[in-house]
């Protein structure tokens, strides 16, 4: 008889657990996009904004998860030793272009819109921001409260990389992903 | 010196189908995906609860286009290069230097604002009438209100603002019509061979280009329609090239990330 109470209180339990997760996921992301700004507007030399975003982006951002879905089927083969090195070179050439996209003195107004829970953790979060003079649909996909992916107008920076990452393992196995991601991190920029 | 005026004038008659509405084509274009890719994102999302395997896992399983011309693609993507490198970079600097963002902004508002046939046409023929008559609303609002299209105040009105962009390949997808092989267009950058045939309804649909096509024939008595067109090359030049950056510049492969990002942002622009 209780159990038949319960039920539909259990049935009611679950959503507001999601929703709940869902808040978190967007308040974090607000704090994160707070910390990252904050961060920019004190950096005034641009060359040393991506070492000093480093924290912050690690703090919120799962480069791991985000270096293994790069590479995709191909991680597997790589050895410890090379995941880690792959992992680290991606990170470096993730915050190394997202250093890149601010410019001094110009503020990105972000709206935030309803996140989207998509069971077993994970939560994309779409904003609409509008930065200098352009509207842009960014959406950010969440997991255990961490940033995993980028879609900026469609296009998902971890998908973009997988193609190209992809067809490098193909090509030269786990040395030929490592080795074309240190030429794209030491290219000059 | 009457040889290289007139080598330059031919160049730039030549040229100008091709320059025009460059820059939007490859702001989409830096910025593209298919239908599949969205089912299979919606499979991958599906499995996303109970896949274990994480390098395999959904979201970034976007299939890119299919590329059979890839050599030739690849050359032509070359070329493109270079010619950004050397011709379309520096005119794009020399613009963002002589007009400030204002003013720029107002132009590329305007430009956007006669497009209105475009996204109009496309809207109808697509069945989304709803749209077609906010798009309506938005001309008249911005052409009265924002003095020819040069302020865009439709923005501040919830129901006009933010309203998705329209095109002809966007409505050949809607049909069905499949993407078919991938193209990278001299100039114009990446592209699928219905989205350019795509490209030249939204060419002829702009009303920018009217009176060029319409002295086509006989161009050389109105000179002057070819400024239009020109203008609105010019103008788009420096989103073209910002975004054309964006995607290139940290890649690991450019070609293969122009060509990932076109797919996926088309796939994304074809259901909205």
């Amino acid at each position: 008889m209780t159990l038949r109470y319960l039920f539909p209180l259990l049935l009611a339990a679950a959503p507001l657990a999601a929703s709940a997760q869902v808040a978190e996921a967007q308040t974090r992301l607000k704090t994160a996009v707070t910390e990252v700004l904050a961060v920019a507007d004190r950096t005034a030399n641009r060359g040393a904004l991506p070492e000093r975003l480093r924290p912050v982006l690690q703090k919120y951002v799962n480069f791991d998860t985000m270096t293994k879905r790069a590479v995709g089927p191909g991680w597997r083969q790589f050895t410890p030793a090379q995941q880690q090195a792959a992992s680290k070179l991606f990170s470096t050439l993730i915050i190394r272009s997202y250093s890149g996209k601010f410019t001094p003195g110009e503020h990105p107004d972000i709206t935030y819109k309803p996140a989207v829970s998509l069971g077993s953790d994970r939560v994309d979060v779409p904003t609409s921001m509008v930065y200098k003079g352009s509207h842009y649909t960014v959406v950010y996909r969440m997991e255990q409260m961490h940033i995993t992916d980028v879609v900026i107008e469609g296009v998902s920076l971890v998908a973009n990389y997988r193609s190209q990452l992809d067809a490098q393992f193909k090509k030269g196995g786990a040395n030929g992903v490592i080795s074309s991601l240190t030429q794209s991190v030491s290219r000059p920029q | 010196m009457k040889y290289h005026e007139l080598s330059l004038r031919l160049f730039l008659l030549a040229a100008t189908p091709l320059l025009t509405d460059c820059s939007t084509q490859a702001a989409r274009t830096a910025l593209k995906p298919t239908a599949e890719a969205a089912a299979t994102k919606g499979k991958a999302a599906e499995k996303a609860g109970t896949l274990k395997d994480d390098e395999l896992d959904e979201y970034a399983t976007a299939p890119d286009i299919s590329d059979p011309l890839e050599k030739m693609n690849r050359g032509t993507f070359w070329v493109n290069n270079q010619l950004y490198t050397f011709i379309l970079r520096p005119i794009s600097k020399g613009y963002t230097l002589l007009l400030p963002r204002p003013v720029r902004k107002g132009i590329d508002n305007a430009f956007e604002n006669v497009k209105y046939p475009v996204r109009f046409v496309n809207c109808t023929l697509q069945g989304k009438f709803k749209r077609a008559g906010q798009e309506t609303g938005k001309f008249v609002v911005n052409t009265v209100g924002g003095v020819g299209g040069i302020f865009r105040p439709a923005e501040s009105i919830p129901t006009l603002a933010n309203l998705p962009e329209e095109d002809t390949a966007q409505t050949f997808a809607k049909w069905g019509i499949p993407n078919g092989p991938y193209l990278v267009l001299p100039m114009l950058g990446p592209s699928s061979l219905r989205d350019t045939v795509g490209l030249a309804g939204d060419y002829a649909l702009n009303p920018i280009n009217w009176p060029y096509l319409y002295w086509f024939g006989s161009r050389s008595k109105h000179d002057w329609v070819i400024v239009p067109p020109l203008s609105n090359t010019l103008r788009s030049t420096p989103a073209q090239m910002e975004n054309y950056d964006s995607i290139t510049k940290d890649a690991v492969d450019p070609y293969i990330s122009a060509r990932s990002a076109y797919s996926q942002n088309r796939a994304e622009a074809e259901k909205k």
